[in-house]
């Protein structure tokens, strides 16, 4: 099923957005400039949102305590999106964001509320002369909360991809999990890629990790694949949609991560 | 179905394969042994299209083609196959969508349409049977995190899957424990006809109690110095190559 057809069967959102109940339908907010949401204590709710024309967007996100959402988060155009989630108490985030393309996004996560725990996943694809940055800053605020930020990047032809991550550990917030990490992919000499993981940490019992690489396409894996009868550009695209794949996948619906697997396809018959 | 003639072929400058000559016939199996550093798994390569290796010299034809012309993928699509000594692990893609995409693509090649969802997925339940291959593992990433034995399994069950007419298996017995190695070498045998060919590349006489050779070929500085029938490899096995070496020294 295509991605249109797929949000037609899911509730629009316009502006603001309160969640008192969970519901079996995704929410979906298309190109909105300012968007608010909040899912009240104990709600577990999916909400999509949709970048398809090159505007600015602004949403806020606030988890009251024990409350759980899904985020997919897809640009298919140059958006300048800001996102920031506040968590209460023992609430939940899964966040997965996709750029297919130039595009800016910036995810401010906020564990507030003991207990709780995010989870960011992020992938661009760049080619040509694109460019795309993803900049993922997580702050522990809260003792006991858990935090998980995996980005990776692909970037091909002249493109540039950023990465940019910073884990904060505020004072008070003892027993903090987090990971960080990033790991890029150059298709190209001319590509490039910049990356910063970053971590700030004040309180003295925590566990922190973070690392990032930057690689390049593995010539035995290609050799290997040809071996078996796959042309050259079929065996990149397979280890491209390998290295960013099990993270694209990351939707919580069959169906959209067909959506999204076909567009993943279609921006990699161009890299 | 595959004529070496003259081979010469070098890396980075350096001559590893220095005029090897042999003609394999469909129902034959071939087993090359000799030294480390003969060139064994440079010949391997080499007739695969390895682009690390440079062809400087000879010529060879694989069913009626000029082997050295065609691209790494037209020779596997043709139906040339290398198990791989170290197979490769290619994170994040299924086992059993890349094979997908392999079957396919031969298909394709030769004017077939591709296999449907069901006929891909009974095919490869008895495929796997043949190496006795858990098909859980189809469902991860291609050998990735594969136990020693479960990636040259994997091999075996590629080639079974792809149904090659010349499978060239480089030293696919190394650091197999004798269970792993009677599947493998049982597997390649029930996968042998009298139209296909296999071309085994090892060290070990303990392969070729399994998988019986035609001919036995010893490769030596990159020359082969002696052709013999199976009973060689056990000469070899007992008495190792010096007395050969000697012989073609002098």
């Amino acid at each position: 099923m295509e991605l249109r057809d797929l949000i037609r069967e899911m509730v629009p959102v316009k502006e603001s957005l309160t969640l008192t109940a969970s519901g079996e339908r995704p929410y979906v907010a298309v190109d909105a400039a300012h968007l608010t949401v909040v899912v009240e204590a104990g709600v577990d709710a999916h909400l999509v949102v949709l970048h398809q024309e090159p505007k600015s967007a602004e949403v806020t996100i606030r988890l009251a305590e024990g409350a759980s959402l899904t985020v997919n988060e897809l640009f298919l155009a140059e958006a300048f999106a800001s996102v920031t989630v506040a968590q209460g108490a023992s609430s939940r985030l899964k966040l997965t964001a996709v750029e297919l393309g130039s595009a800016n996004a910036s995810y401010t996560i906020d564990l507030a509320g003991r207990d709780a725990e995010s989870e960011v996943n992020g992938v661009f694809l760049t080619a040509d002369g694109e460019h795309a940055r993803l900049a993922i800053r997580t702050n522990h605020l809260s003792a006991d909360c858990r935090s998980r930020s995996i980005a990776r990047g692909v970037a091909g032809g002249r493109s540039v991809g950023e990465f940019e991550g910073m884990v904060y550990v505020a004072k008070d917030a003892q027993r903090t999990d987090a990971e960080q990490q990033n790991r890029n992919l150059l298709l190209s000499d001319v590509a490039r890629i910049e990356t910063k993981p970053q971590l700030e940490i004040y309180a003295d019992d925590v566990k922190c990790s973070h690392g990032a690489t930057v690689g390049q396409m593995d010539q035995e894996a290609i050799y290997y694949m040809r071996q078996r009868g796959l042309d050259e550009p079929q065996a990149r695209r397979l280890q491209i949609a390998g290295f960013v794949g099990d993270l694209v996948l990351h939707c919580n619906e069959d169906r959209l991560c067909e959506a999204v697997s076909a567009l993943l396809e279609q921006k990699l018959s161009k890299m | 179905m595959l004529k070496v003639k003259n081979l010469h072929a070098s890396v980075e400058g350096k001559e590893i394969l220095r005029g090897i000559n042999f003609e394999v016939k469909p129902g034959e199996v071939h087993a090359i042994m000799g030294p480390n550093g003969s060139g064994k798994s440079t010949l391997a390569s080499v007739l695969a299209g390895n682009e690390k290796f440079t062809v400087t010299e000879g010529e060879v034809e694989f069913e009626g083609k000029n082997l050295l012309d065609l691209s790494i993928e037209d020779r596997a699509r043709m139906g040339l196959f290398l198990g791989f000594q170290y197979p490769v692990e290619i994170p994040g893609v299924t086992m059993a969508n890349f094979m997908k995409i392999a079957v396919n693509e031969q298909r394709k090649f030769r004017g077939e349409e591709p296999l449907t969802a069901a006929e891909y997925l009974k095919m490869m339940r008895e495929k796997a049977q043949i190496v006795e291959l858990d098909t859980k593992l189809t469902s991860r990433a291609v050998n990735e995190g594969f136990s020693g034995g479960e990636k040259k399994k994997n091999e075996i069950f590629q080639m079974a899957m792809l149904d090659p007419k010349l499978a060239i298996l480089d030293e696919t017995d190394s650091g197999l424990d004798i269970d792993a190695l009677r599947i493998v070498a049982t597997g390649v045998t029930k996968l042998h006809t009298a139209e296909n060919a296999t071309v085994v590349i090892t060290h070990y006489q303990r392969l070729l109690d399994y998988i019986v050779p035609d001919y036995v070929h010893v490769l030596y500085k990159g020359r082969i110095i002696y052709t013999g029938d199976r009973t060689l490899a056990l000469k070899l096995e007992k008495e190792g190559y010096d007395w050969l070496i000697n012989d073609s020294n002098e």
